[in-house]
This record gives C-alpha cells, structure tokens and sequence, in this order.
C-alpha cells in the first residue's frame, strides 16, 4: 500500500486503500487485550489534535490511539473567541509548521478546512469532522464494526436515520458502506433530505416505507440542534414521535433481529430512548472501543512528508 | 501618421464570414478598408497575415473596487487589465466603500477614470439605493446629471419590491437603465455554491436555482408594469434564461448578460473546495452551460458581461464558506471564448462581436466601432495561432483570481487601437 | 519479482528435514523435563518453522510445548523508509510467557535486526525466563551482537545473493527447500 499523506475524505480513497486500513484495524484490536497495550511505530512522533469545535470522545478516542503507537500527543488550544475566519487558521498552521510536526487532527465546522490545512502543511491531516462534509474516521470504524457482526457486507442494508442534510457522518458512512457493496436507504423529514443525493441511496419518509425494504442495520443519527439555525421540524417531541426509535420501532428491530448503530453522543429521548440504549443488538460501544484501533490504523498508514494526494 | 493593418480577416456583427481586407488608419480614423491598399506608401505597415481585426470589446459589468477596496483593484489597474483583455470601455460597479450612491463619488471615480488610457470610455452605475440598502432611493437624478449611466445595487437584490418599483418609475423618468442582480436572499441564505448534487457531496450549503429564477420572474412583472428599461445581470439558469426570452417576445423593454465563466464552467470545477470557483450567481450544472450557449447562439441573450470581480490572493486562501465570491474576467474573457468555442466551431466570430462589442455600447446608447471606413479606429488584432499564457506578469490586474492563471489557452492579442492610437502591440 | 539472475539449490527436502531434525534435538537436550517451553516464530516464515519444530519434539522427544507467532512489522527500525508499507500480520500469543522459557524461531539471521525487534515485541508481552534463537540457515553479516542459540546450517552468502527458504505450507512456496539466489543490485 502506497502511503499517502492525508485522511480527508472517504471519496478520495481507493477501495484497496479501504480494506488495508480495515485489516490492519484488527491486531491493533487484538491489542487491547493485552497488559502492554503499546507498540512502538509512532515513536518519537508528534501528534498534534487541532479541534475548533467541542468534542470529548473524538479528540481522546484519537489521543489514546496516538498513545498506543507510542507517540508524543499534544493538543493545541484554540481561543474559540478569536478565531472567527479562515486567515486565522492558515497563520496557525504557519506556528504548527515551524513546530515540525508529524500528525494534525483536525476538526472545525467550516467543510474543507482539513483540506487548506493539508494543502499548506507537511504534516499529515486527519479530518476529525469538518462542517456537514466528511468524518472519514467514523466512516471506517463503522464498516469495521458492521463487518464484525455480518462478515461480507455485500448485498446488505443499512437504513441511515436523521438530520441526514447536516451530516458529515450520514454522508462519510453511506459511501464507505456502498463502496464495501451495501445497499443504503435514507429515512428523514423532508426538511432534512437533501434535494439532490447520489441516485443509489433510497429516501424514506416515514418509518413504515423504511421496514417495508428490510434492512440489516438501523444507524440513527444525532438530532444536531446546536448544528441548526433554522426551526426544521416543530420540537423534539415531534421529531421523536415521527422519526425517533419509539419503543415500538425497537420492538420491530428486535424482533427481526436488526443490527443498531448511533455516532453518538445519543440523544436520550430523541432520536433514541433508554430502551433502546439498552438493546442487546445494539453496536453503539462497539464503535466506541473500534474507534480506537481504527484510528490507529490510520496513524499507521499515514505518512507524513508524502506527497499530497490528488 | 498612418498605419496599414494588411491582408487581414475582419470580423463584424453581421455574419460569421470574415472579410479578407487591408485596413488604413489615420489619426483616429479608418480611412480605408479594402480587398488591396496600395497607396499607402507613407503608411507604418503591419502586416496581419492570418489575424483576425475585431471592434474592439465593451464590458456593462465590471468591479474595479475604487473607492475603498484598492488592495483589490483600482480604476488605473483595471484600465489596464481591460486593454490586455482587448477592451477599450467598461461600466463599473457600485458597491465599493463607501458606494457609489451620490454625485459627488461618481465625480470622483470617473475624475479617476478620465486619467487612464481609456478613461474616455469607462463609465460607472450608480446604487438604486443608498448605500444600497435597499431601503431609500439614492439621489438618481444627480448621479445621472454627473454622468451616472445605468443604476443597480449589484452585489445585491433590491428585496423590497415597493422600493423597487419606485426607483424603476424613477429610472424611466430619467431614462436611465435598471440593471438587477436576481436573487432572493432568503432562499439563498448562507449558500456558497450551487445547491444540487455537489453542494451535498462536500456538504456545502447551496444556493437553489430558484432563488434567481424567481426573482428574475418578479422584476420582469415590476419591469413591464413601470415601463423601464430592466437589464438582469449575469444570467446562470436555462429557466431565467427562459423566462427573460418569453417576456421579450412579448415586447417587455428587459435586457439581459450572460458571464463566460457560466458558460465554460460549472458545480464539479469545484473539485476540491476550489475557491477559483466561487462566484455569486454560482457555477450551476452542465445541463445549464449547454441550454445557455444554445441561448447565446439562438439570440436570447443580450451581452457578454464578465462581471470581473477582483480579489486578493489572501482572501481567496481560506475555506470555502468563508472566501468571498467572485472571479475576474477582463484579461481571459476574449481568449478563453475562442478557445473554448470560436477555434472549435461551435460559433463564429460575429458572436462575440455582437454581443460583446457593438449591443453592450447600443444598450447605452453610445456608438458602436466596427471596422469601417470612415469609423473610429478601435479594434484588436488577434492570432489565432498563437497562445496565451495567463502568467502572473502577463496580468495586469491586481488580483489573480483566475481559474486560467498560468494556463495556456489558445489565441492571442497582439495590438489593441484606440481612438487610432496603439495601447497594444506585442 | 526481481528478475533472477542465478539460483541454486542448497538443501533439498530431504536436508532441510534433516536441519530441522537437529534443530530439536538440540532444543530437547537442552530443555529436558520442561513443562513451560514455548516456540514463537517470527512471521513469515519462522512460523512454519516453529510449528515443524514443536511436531518433531513432541513426536520424537516426547516434549510438549506451545507454540506462538509475532509479527514485527511495528518494531522494525526501518518502517519509515518502505516505499509500500506492508499489511500488519498480528501477534497470536496465546499463553502467558511470564517466567517461561522461549525459542524465538526464524527460518534465516543475517544481520541480526529482525531478531532484534522480534526480542522488543516479545517484552510487550510479558517476562519469560529466558529467551533463545533458532534459525534453520545462519548467515554471516551481523550489524547487532546477536546469535542463534540453535542453527541448522551456516553459510557465507556473498552479499548479491541471498538465501531463500521455501515451505510447503506457505502458498506461494509450493515445496520444502533452501535456495541461493543472487538479485541485481537494485533490489531492496
């Protein structure tokens, strides 16, 4: 495998690309288990996590992994207050230069910011979610985690749930997912489909048309409000009672069997109730605890310094 | 001081054909156009074996950024970045800092405009209003007694249609033309680009087709009911395109432009958040480029405008929701249309001289150049069989924001005459 | 595959069953009466070697063991310079190596760094009591003071050639043997 330099996207990754970083995800798992859950590839790098936008779990989900690879993990804090437009990112990328670094995540709410900080830096990018665009991260450990309960994924459904407009992850994981050779269905109110979506992805406008085509896998998304700043539906209650997993559309899942998988964070009585948290098919911790390893196999292909990709 | 322009192809509005002619020029005169010109031995000669002489071009949609936005632009800059383009006169656009929205800064910025080398033929709109705002009519009479041309908030719709309809009322009294840039805010809201199958994949938020296509449909009704003459800016949807084309038919007084770049380019150039590509109308979908130079060619357009839009390198270096939207277009635009169209045949050369030198001067009532005898000397030789390279120093504008920048494209302005006097000769 | 300029055969099946034949031997004489013995083989192709070696103890010596697999793509001093970055294995260690003896086995030494970094990999799993080497060809070239405990056959290998050991098990190999061949210079 030919290394390359930057994460951005899944669209710019070949699907060879995809399996070497899902293969390689699995002894990095194997590691966990063990007392000394450290190797040694990445050391003496630097990794460096550049988040503008809140996050607790990404950001040391990415830590740990760094940390496992034995690198030197930093995190550059960023004066929410002052940073307001793109200028300011490219003169920090200018003082992250001239700290040689290795390895930069970012994550920003403006989409293509991974990609002018990649195309100014040396370092290798990794686009920890940039605005509704890409989370190629989430995209990869979540085809881990399918692949891990349903081995060949071909010929598969995954029904994705939700605010499906302002995703990064609906749009990052319904291509990993359709690259790997499943069939992919959205379900949202019209508010929040997109007008234009690739011809393969199905829409749905109510849950009944979306069991009626069977799928494998029932993945929710978060109810992003912070993310909204136009009234797209009238309350949360509505939202639940229409699009949310009801109690009784987890009856449905449990009776047939469905696979369930959320993003998280999860939005208790939204999108999902506590029933549902607790539901035995549910892969939402799997994802969490295949978050790392993924990552770290990301950290291991990459290579920085490698010219930039196309 | 004579000059013989010999055995060239003369390009004119009328027919796709070119004329193999001799051309004499005189002061600021052609004084012969013939299939031979012997007589001239006193006469400089220029020898145009395989050139095409074309009137040279007039530009209705310019941004030269004078007052307040020089690090952009300025009107001696934009002069120049013109004659490279071969246009000899361009009408410039209000919204610079502050706008162009009383007399006294139309004073100004053609006081400017009088010390370059064309500064005979540049001319400026003025806001509708102040400030443009869209709130209160700026002081239209005024503007146009100190040589005002057109109006328009350019940059911006005129949202409130009460306001609207009075400034048009108000223009056709003064017989001066409204120009619209159509769109409807709300519906475009903080769209960065077209909304459609590219604006999903990099999760952008888009700008609907409708936003222009309603607001088109709306200033047209305004147009008819006032009886002014509405000229709508940059055109990028085959259905505004439709709309402006019906009410013509119906004898509405309503002009309209068409930019290159919505011609050439569309959503995928975009790629990877190009900002190169960003431009307010935005890049639309190929379905569009195609219905539009049909258009063009059927004549449902008026002009060739580039809507040149200068800005820095530095502000066009950022994400693509933050860089600022726009294009220039005065140095590429004749180049890039024969690349792309005329060396390929899709259309002649009577296209661009109609639509792009002698209807923009008719819309504004100012004589036209064509390559006659007894006209204004005011034309470009251009070779087809070289190429241009659009390097940094080629240009002479200030800003490079230019999807051809340091692109070669096929053709080449060698001389470009003014008034009988050479601004251009390489 | 570089193009292969000159090849001979320097153990055919026969000898290298021979070799791995001594090889236990001399592993059994020395760890007589062990309850704990464990082989681990460093990938690719000390496994199968490992593997042989475990069957001839048990089979001729009466010694059991168990036997594990490292892989020591992620300890190599060299992983910043591969120009296509090779697919990681795993590690299976599937007993505690804790105070326990351990034969690292590989199928070729030459300059002793994959040894190396197969001896960092194993301190990630645990403290084993000792810690020896068996290789089926010993190749003169050490860059590191380390030597097998156990080795079947040494040889002086110019240093365009190379040794090339082939097992049966292993798909691509086809056949039980130990080749020399020599490869052009550009070969990395």
């Amino acid at each position: 495998m030919t290394p390359r330099k930057d994460l951005l996207d899944i669209a710019s990754l070949s699907n060879e690309e995809i399996e070497f970083v899902l293969a390689n995800a699995a002894p990095f798992k194997d590691l966990f288990r063990r007392s000394v859950k450290k190797v040694p590839p990445l050391r003496g790098r630097t990794v460096l996590t550049l988040f503008y936008e809140p996050s607790t779990r990404t950001r040391s989900s990415f830590e740990v992994a760094a940390s496992r690879l034995s690198a030197d993990v930093t995190h550059f804090d960023v004066e929410l207050s002052s940073v307001v437009k793109g200028e300011s990112i490219l003169d920090t990328v200018e003082t992250l230069e001239a700290m040689q670094l290795d390895y930069i995540v970012v994550r920003h709410k403006q989409a293509g910011i991974p990609n002018l900080i990649a195309r100014n830096t040396a370092a290798s990018v990794i686009n920890a979610g940039d605005g509704w665009h890409a989370h190629p991260t989430q995209a990869l450990l979540d085809a881990f985690t399918a692949r891990e309960v349903l081995q060949d994924l071909n010929g598969r459904k995954a029904l994705i749930v939700g605010d499906i407009q302002h995703s990064r992850v609906a749009r990052s994981t319904s291509l990993i997912f359709r690259r790997l050779g499943m069939d992919v269905a959205y379900l949202a109110p019209g508010s929040l489909m997109p007008r234009q979506i690739p011809d393969e992805i199905q829409t749905f406008g109510n849950w009944q048309d979306a069991f009626d085509w069977t799928p494998d896998i029932v993945y929710l998304l978060r109810v992003q409000s912070e993310r909204l700043d136009e009234p797209f539906f009238p309350s949360a209650t509505e939202y639940h009672n229409n699009f949310g997993l009801t109690d009784a559309r987890l009856k449905v899942l449990s009776d047939r069997k469905l696979w369930l998988m959320h993003p998280g964070p999860v939005n208790r009585g939204v999108e999902i109730t506590d029933a549902g948290m607790n539901y035995e098919r549910s892969l939402i911790n799997q994802q969490v605890e295949n978050g790392i390893a993924v990552r770290m196999s990301v950290l291991y292909w990459l290579r920085p310094g490698a010219a930039p990709a196309v | 001081m004579k000059r013989l322009y010999k055995n060239a192809q003369i390009a004119s509005a009328d027919s796709p054909k070119l004329q193999t002619a001799d051309v004499l020029v005189e002061g600021d005169r052609i004084i012969g156009v013939a299939a031979s010109i012997n007589d001239a031995a006193d006469a400089e000669l220029i020898d145009c074996t395989g050139c095409v002489l074309l009137p040279a071009l007039f530009d209705i949609h310019v941004h030269a950024r004078e007052p307040g936005q020089e690090q952009k632009e300025n009107i001696a800059s934009c002069a120049e970045a013109a004659i490279n383009g071969g246009v000899t006169g361009f009408i410039m656009m209000p919204n610079t800092t502050p706008a162009i929205d009383n007399a006294g800064v139309v004073r100004t910025v053609l006081e400017s405009a009088r010390r370059t080398r064309i500064g005979a033929s540049i001319y400026t709109a003025g806001a509708i209003t102040k400030g443009r705002r869209g709130e209160e009519l700026a002081g239209i009479a005024a503007m146009k007694n100190a040589g005002a041309v057109l109006l328009t908030d350019d940059g911006f719709p005129v949202d409130n249609p009460q306001v609207l309809r009075r400034a048009m009322e108000y223009a056709r009294d003064h017989d001066l033309p409204l120009a619209s840039h159509c769109e409807v805010k709300e519906l475009s809201g903080k769209g960065s680009m077209h909304e459609g199958s590219v604006s999903y994949s990099l999760g952008l938020p888009g700008i609907p087709s409708i936003s222009e296509e309603i607001c088109i449909a709306r200033d047209i009704r305004l147009a008819e009911f006032t009886g002014t003459h509405l000229n709508i800016q940059h055109v990028t949807t085959a259905r505004g395109m439709d709309t402006i084309w019906r009410a013509k038919q119906r004898g509405i007084r309503v002009t309209c432009e068409i930019a290159p770049h919505h011609l050439m380019f569309n959503h995928e150039d975009i790629g990877d958040f190009d900002t190169h590509y960003k431009m307010n109308p935005p890049l639309r979908t190929k379905e569009d480029n195609a219905a539009l130079l049909e258009g063009l060619i059927a004549g449902k357009f008026d002009v060739i405008a580039t809507d040149h839009a200068p800005h820095t390198p530095f502000e066009k270096n950022q994400d693509f929701a933050s860089a600022p939207f726009g294009i220039t277009g005065l140095e590429t635009a004749l180049v890039s249309l024969y690349d792309r169209y005329i060396a390929k045949g899709i259309f002649g050369w009577d296209v661009i001289v109609k639509h792009y030198s002698a209807q923009p001067r008719t819309l504004f009532k100012l004589p036209t150049v064509p390559i006659t005898e007894g006209g204004t000397a005011e034309f470009i030789v251009f070779n087809p069989n070289r190429s241009t390279t659009f390097r940094r120093e080629f240009m002479k504008s200030k800003s490079l924001n230019t999807p051809f920048l340091d692109k070669e494209l096929q053709g080449h302005i060698e001389r470009v005459i003014y008034r009988g006097e050479e601004l251009l000769a390489r | 595959m570089p193009t292969l300029t000159h090849r001979h055969l320097h153990l055919d099946q026969t000898q290298m069953a021979e070799c791995i034949q001594r090889l236990a031997a001399a592993i059994a004489a020395a760890h007589a009466g062990s309850d704990n013995l464990a082989l681990v083989g460093i990938h690719k192709r000390g496994v199968p070697l490992a593997y042989r070696i475990a069957h001839r103890l048990r089979t001729d010596h009466e010694i059991a063991c168990v036997v594990g697999t490292i892989d020591i793509t992620q300890y190599r001093d060299d992983l910043g310079s591969f120009a296509i970055l090779p697919r990681l294995e795993g590690s299976d260690i599937p007993f505690d190596i804790d105070d326990a003896p351990v034969v690292l086995c590989d199928e070729v030494i030459f300059t002793g760094r994959s040894v190396r970094a197969a001896i960092d990999a194993l301190m990630d799993f645990g403290r084993p009591r000792c810690v020896e080497l068996a290789t089926l060809i010993d190749r003169d070239g050490r860059e590191f003071p380390i030597q097998p405990t156990y080795c079947g056959d040494r040889i002086q290998v110019p240093a365009n050639q190379r040794v090339a050991v082939r097992f049966a098990e292993i798909e691509d190999d086809q056949e039980d043997a130990v080749y020399i061949e020599s490869v052009p210079p550009s070969h990395a």
